[in-house]
C-alpha cells in the first residue's frame, strides 16, 4: 500500500549540544516538537518526500520552568497542561485563559509551548497573548561550531503577514514571561483556527491604570491566515484617557480601529472585521464596567 | 524501524514506517483491531486510545513515540476493571454512545473519571470535574448521538460508581 514510501531516520538527541550537532549535520531534518500540528495536517502521511525527524523530546533543558521574581521562563517543549499546573499565582491571567482556551485537555498535554509559537503558516492563539505580555523568546542557531542564541520579542518571530521568520537551523529553545500586573485583561476568541481559519479571529489586551487614568494600553488580534494585528497608533490614542470611557470615545475609538485595518490588513474577510470591530467595543465596555465597579 | 510496544497487554515487535500515525499502525498493522478512524487530523475524536493510561489522539501520535509504550484500545479496556463503572452508568441511564463512537467517548470519560481530584491548573479545585469541562472534553469527538444532559447524566453515575471503588479500596 505504502510502496516506495521512505521511512524517515528519527534523531533524539538528549543535550542541546547533541541538538546542535544533529541539526547540523542534518541540516535538512524537521525539529518536532509536540507533533500535534505537523500530524494534522492531511499530506502528512503516506508522503514521499518526507524529511528526517529530530525530536526534541529527549532534552531536559527544554522542559524546564524557572520562576525568579522579574519572570517565568519555559523551555519550549513544555507542554501546555504542564505550563497551566504552574497554577493562577504565578501564570498572568491572560495566559491562563488563553491556555485553557487551546483545545481540550487531551490534547493540552501533547500541543508544546515551542510547536505553538512555531506554526510555519497558521498563528494560534498563543503568539498573540504573548506579544501582548511582552514575553521574550531565546532562539538557537543551530551551526555547528558558530552555534549562538538570541532573545527577540515573540511579536518579531513573525513577519506583517504571520509567516514564521525562523531559518532552517534555528530552533526556539525558552520563553520568558515578564510579571508585569497589570489591572484588566481580555481573551476573546471566535471561530477554529484549525478548521475555519478565515473565519476566526483570537483577541487579546491589557491595559494598567491608576486613579482612572490608562498608563498601559496593548492589544493584539489574531488572524490564523493573516497574522498579527497590533497598532501602537490605537494603543497611543488610548494610553491617558479617563476611565470610564465616553460612548462617544468608545464609538471614535472603534471606527479608527476599523478604518486602519482597512487600509492595512488584506486577507481579511467580513466576518473577520465584524468581529475584530465587536470584539473591540466589547472590550472597551468590559474595562469601563472595571473601572467603575472599582470607583 | 522496529519498534517494541505493548497494546493491549500483547508485547509486539513492529516494523514499520517511523513517522506513521498510530491509528493507521492499529488498522494495519495489529491483527484483529476494529479500530476505525481516517480523519488523520484530530478533527473527528475517533481514534482516542489510551497510551500510558493517557487518552490520547491516535491519529496524533508517530510510530517513533511508541517505543516501550503501553497503549490500551476499547477492546484491551473493555478487559481492565474500570470499565464496569462505565458500563453500569451507560445501563443506569439507558442512554450508550453509537457503535461508530461508543469506543473514543468512554475513552474520553475514563480520562475525566481518572482527572477527578487532579485540577488542571493547580489549584485545590473540586473534586469532580464541571460540566465545562466535561463537555468540552467530550467536543473532542464530533459524534453528536448524545446530547449534552445524557453525556453528564453517565459521567455523574459513573463518577458515583468509581468513587464507591476507590473507598472499598482504600
Amino acid at each position: 500500500m505504502y510502496e516506495g514510501i521512505r521511512s524517515p531516520a528519527i534523531h533524539m538527541p538528549k543535550t542541546m549540544g547533541d541538538l546542535v550537532s544533529a541539526a547540523t549535520r542534518f541540516p535538512n531534518a524537521t525539529f518536532w516538537a509536540g507533533g500535534t500540528y505537523l500530524m494534522s495536517r492531511h499530506d502528512y502521511y503516506p508522503t514521499r518526500d518526507s524529511n528526517d525527524i529530530i525530536s526534541l523530546s529527549e532534552i531536559p533543558e527544554l522542559k524546564k520552568i524557572n520562576r525568579t521574581d522579574r519572570f517565568l521562563e519555559v523551555g519550549s517543549m513544555v507542554d501546555i497542561s504542564q505550563l497551566l499546573s504552574v497554577g493562577k499565582q504565578v501564570l498572568p491571567d491572560l495566559l491562563q485563559k488563553t491556555l485553557l482556551s487551546m483545545a481540550t485537555r487531551i490534547l493540552r498535554k501533547q500541543i508544546t509551548i515551542g510547536g505553538a509559537l512555531c506554526t510555519p503558516d497558521l498563528r494560534l492563539a498563543l503568539p498573540g497573548s504573548l506579544a501582548v505580555l511582552n514575553s521574550e523568546v531565546e532562539v538557537r542557531t543551530c551551526d555547528g561550531p558558530r552555534s549562538d542564541s538570541r532573545w527577540l520579542s515573540v511579536s518579531r518571530l513573525y513577519d506583517k503577514s504571520g509567516a514564521l521568520l525562523l531559518a532552517r537551523n534555528e530552533v526556539l529553545t525558552r520563553v520568558r514571561i515578564g510579571f508585569e500586573q497589570e489591572n484588566f485583561s481580555t481573551f476573546l476568541s471566535a471561530g477554529n483556527p484549525m478548521l475555519t481559519p478565515s473565519e476566526t479571529v483570537i483577541f487579546s489586551l491589557v491595559c494598567s491604570y491608576s486613579q482612572s487614568i490608562v498608563h498601559s494600553f496593548r492589544f493584539c488580534f489574531t488572524l490564523p491566515h493573516g497574522g498579527f494585528y497590533i497598532s501602537s497608533e490605537i494603543e497611543m490614542l488610548v494610553r491617558g484617557l479617563l476611565l470610564p470611557l465616553s460612548p462617544v470615545q468608545v464609538a471614535r475609538i472603534t471606527r479608527s480601529l476599523s478604518l486602519e485595518i482597512e487600509e492595512a490588513h488584506q486577507p481579511i474577510s467580513g466576518i473577520q472585521k465584524e468581529r475584530i470591530r465587536r470584539f473591540f467595543e466589547s472590550a472597551l465596555h468590559e474595562l469601563n464596567s472595571q473601572s467603575l465597579s472599582e470607583q | 524501524m522496529k519498534i517494541e510496544c505493548t497494546i493491549d497487554n500483547k508485547h509486539l515487535l513492529l516494523t514499520i514506517n517511523s513517522n506513521k500515525p498510530l491509528n493507521l499502525i492499529l488498522m494495519e498493522d495489529v491483527e484483529g483491531m476494529p479500530l476505525n478512524s481516517r480523519c488523520r487530523d484530530g478533527n473527528c475524536g475517533n481514534c482516542v486510545v489510551l497510551m500510558d493510561d493517557e487518552a490520547v489522539l491516535s491519529c496524533l501520535i508517530p510510530a517513533f513515540r511508541l517505543k516501550g509504550a503501553k497503549i490500551l484500545t476499547f477492546e484491551g479496556y473493555q478487559k481492565t476493571r474500570f470499565w464496569h463503572d462505565l458500563e453500569r452508568a451507560y445501563e443506569d441511564s439507558k442512554n450508550q454512545p453509537c457503535p461508530r463512537c461508543i469506543a473514543s467517548k468512554t475513552l474520553i470519560f475514563e480520562s475525566l473519571l481518572q482527572m477527578m481530584g487532579k485540577p488542571e491548573t493547580g489549584d485545590k479545585g473540586d473534586d469532580v470535574p464541571n460540566t465545562e469541562t466535561i463537555l468540552s472534553e467530550l467536543r473532542l469527538n464530533t459524534c453528536n448521538c448524545l446530547d449534552a444532559e445524557e453525556l453528564i447524566e453517565i459521567f455523574t453515575i459513573a463518577a458515583n460508581y468509581r468513587r464507591r471503588r476507590r473507598v472499598r479500596r482504600n
